[in-house]
């Protein structure tokens, strides 16, 4: 067989093709697009969604697969280019930390992604077992975008990617959840994605900033 | 024996060749991106022979350094050329230095020309100089590591024995170990090979200029060499591009058939036309981000050199 059209390395190809996808998110400072970036990784992970759908024989997951698709390729990125619309915001601002540490820091962190990963011992021949020390990275990774740039809308981002992270693992693990932790879990991340849209607004509306840094004092 | 000395000097022909003509395609694809027409297909060819015939001006506050740079470099990109595999895996001439040997070679050119360009003292020369090496500075990590991963999953620095294994692997061989390192490879060959976001190739304005500062000083004979050995390293950059990664078609032991030129030519006019439409849709970065770009061409050999170990697992 093709080694290109065997699960296992296709999906082993789309994980490496998943983290830099979030890599490349980290190097841009608009956030435009960043914003298409996460599009494109949900793309992969639905694609990876319904690879293991597929070749596991769990139909269910091509139903979460079109969920993820609909709704983080389509959806999301849609609601935040309103949100960027609306409150005028085009660039991050200068980041705590310039780029080349911080993609010195996001190779760290996908080392240390491997070093906890490489001593648990999983049981049985899993398709996607090297899906996991990705998705672990990508957890890291989006943590360390929500930590390290000042708008509240990149913020938001790294938020996103490290749910993304999440089903990943979850995908490379269990292949994916029961289907109504599944949808649950989707609603959520809707629901998170209009609260802090909303948020945002009214940030910008009483602040005239989203930028996080100078969002430590009360204000009357 | 004379076989051998047939194949080199038949390497070196089509090397010689097919570089201005695989350079201008750049040109032409861009251009057609930007609704103009461009050059004519052949235009390199007309310069080249336009400018043999042109007795060189040189200052005469230059030095031997000057007079013998383009043909230091010129060597120095055509020996590098003849060890990369072009249509054949071990071409007669590429016993004599791996992918070091390669990168060595380009080295010894571009030192030269840096020279040159500080020799003739004009501060646009020294511009360019000052600004080349500082980028071989910096992409130097870059290409250690690129080598190395490259050694590590491939068993070999000798570019031809990497295209071995990964004609031997078929399509096996396209791991994300692979596709990283292409990656890394074809964000350092950009970088190389002076194009945008590093440099414009296509423009004469001094605050952005890096390669073209360096070879303004040039007239007549001494800058056709100058230009061809340059086409001649975009031919071998684009020869690293495809045939390490994507060998198929390539004949195998050190004789090149008449199919495999013909595959090699097909992959190579790909290949420049892949990197000039990125090209056409990226804009040139300031030169103060360039350490940002080798870092991410780093990062992603790093990746490459991980993903061994996590399959592996």
């Amino acid at each position: 067989m093709l080694s290109l059209f065997d699960p296992t390395s296709a999906i082993d190809a789309l994980s490496a093709l998943f983290v830099v996808t979030t890599l490349v998110m980290m190097t841009h400072k608009s956030i435009t697009p960043a914003i298409r970036m996460y599009a494109l990784q949900s793309a992969i992970l639905s694609l990876i969604a319904t690879i293991v759908a597929i070749a596991t024989s769990e139909y269910h997951l091509l139903f979460i697969a079109a969920i993820t698709l609909g709704l983080k390729t389509f959806g999301i990125p849609k609601l935040l280019d309103y949100v960027v619309e609306r409150i005028k915001i085009k660039r991050e601002s200068e980041p705590y930390i310039n780029l080349s540490l911080a993609l010195a820091i996001a190779g760290g962190l996908i080392l240390f992604a491997y070093f906890i990963v490489r001593p648990i011992q999983i049981p049985g021949e899993l398709l996607a077992k090297h899906s996991l020390t990705a998705s672990l990275g990508v957890v890291f990774m989006g943590f360390f975008i929500m930590v390290s740039r000042r708008k509240a809308i990149t913020q938001t981002l790294g938020l996103l990617v490290m749910e993304n992270g999440m089903f990943l693992a979850a995908l490379s693990l269990t292949y994916g959840m029961p289907l109504i932790v599944e949808l649950g879990v989707a609603f959520d991340v809707l629901v998170a994605a209009i609260i802090l849209g909303i948020l945002l607004f009214n940030i910008n509306r009483t602040f005239d900033t989203v930028d996080a840094s100078r969002l430590t004092r009360l204000n009357e | 024996m004379l076989s051998f000395l047939l194949v080199v000097l038949l390497q070196t022909l089509l090397i010689l060749a097919l570089s201005p003509l695989i350079d201008n395609l750049a040109s032409k694809v861009k251009a057609v991106f930007q609704s103009r027409q461009g050059p004519p297909l052949f235009q390199p060819y007309y310069d080249l022979w336009k400018h043999f015939r042109k007795a060189p001006v040189v200052s005469h506050r230059t030095s031997w350094v000057f007079r013998i740079a383009p043909y230091v470099s010129f060597a120095g990109f055509l020996a590098a050329a003849e060890f990369v595999p072009i249509a054949a895996a071990h071409p007669p001439l590429s016993f004599g230095g791996d992918f070091f040997a390669v990168i060595m070679l380009f080295t010894v050119a571009h030192v030269f020309i840096a020279l040159a360009a500080l020799d003739a003292s004009s501060s646009f020369g020294g511009l360019g100089s000052s600004r080349d090496i500082t980028l071989a500075a910096l992409a130097e990590p870059g290409l250690v590591l690129t080598v190395f991963t490259l050694a590590v999953a491939y068993g070999a620095t000798t570019l031809g024995d990497v295209t071995d294994q990964v004609l031997l692997l078929g399509t096996r061989a396209i791991t994300p170990t692979h596709l990283l390192l292409f990656g890394a490879v074809f964000m350092l060959t950009i970088a190389e090979s002076g194009r945008i976001p590093i440099d414009n190739p296509a423009t004469h304005l001094e605050l952005t200029m890096v390669h073209e500062a360096q070879i303004l000083e040039y007239s007549g004979k001494d800058l056709a060499v100058i230009q061809w050995g340059l086409h001649v390293k975009e031919l071998a950059l684009v020869a690293i591009l495809t045939n390490v990664f994507f060998p198929w078609g390539i004949a195998s032991g050190g004789l090149p058939t008449l199919a495999s030129v013909l595959i090699f030519v097909g992959k190579a006019v790909l290949a420049i036309m892949l990197i000039a439409t990125v090209e056409s849709f990226t804009a040139k970065w300031r030169i103060f981000r360039l350490l940002e770009y080798m870092t991410i061409a780093f990062i992603l050999a790093f990746f490459a050199l991980l993903s061994i170990f996590i399959l592996g697992a």
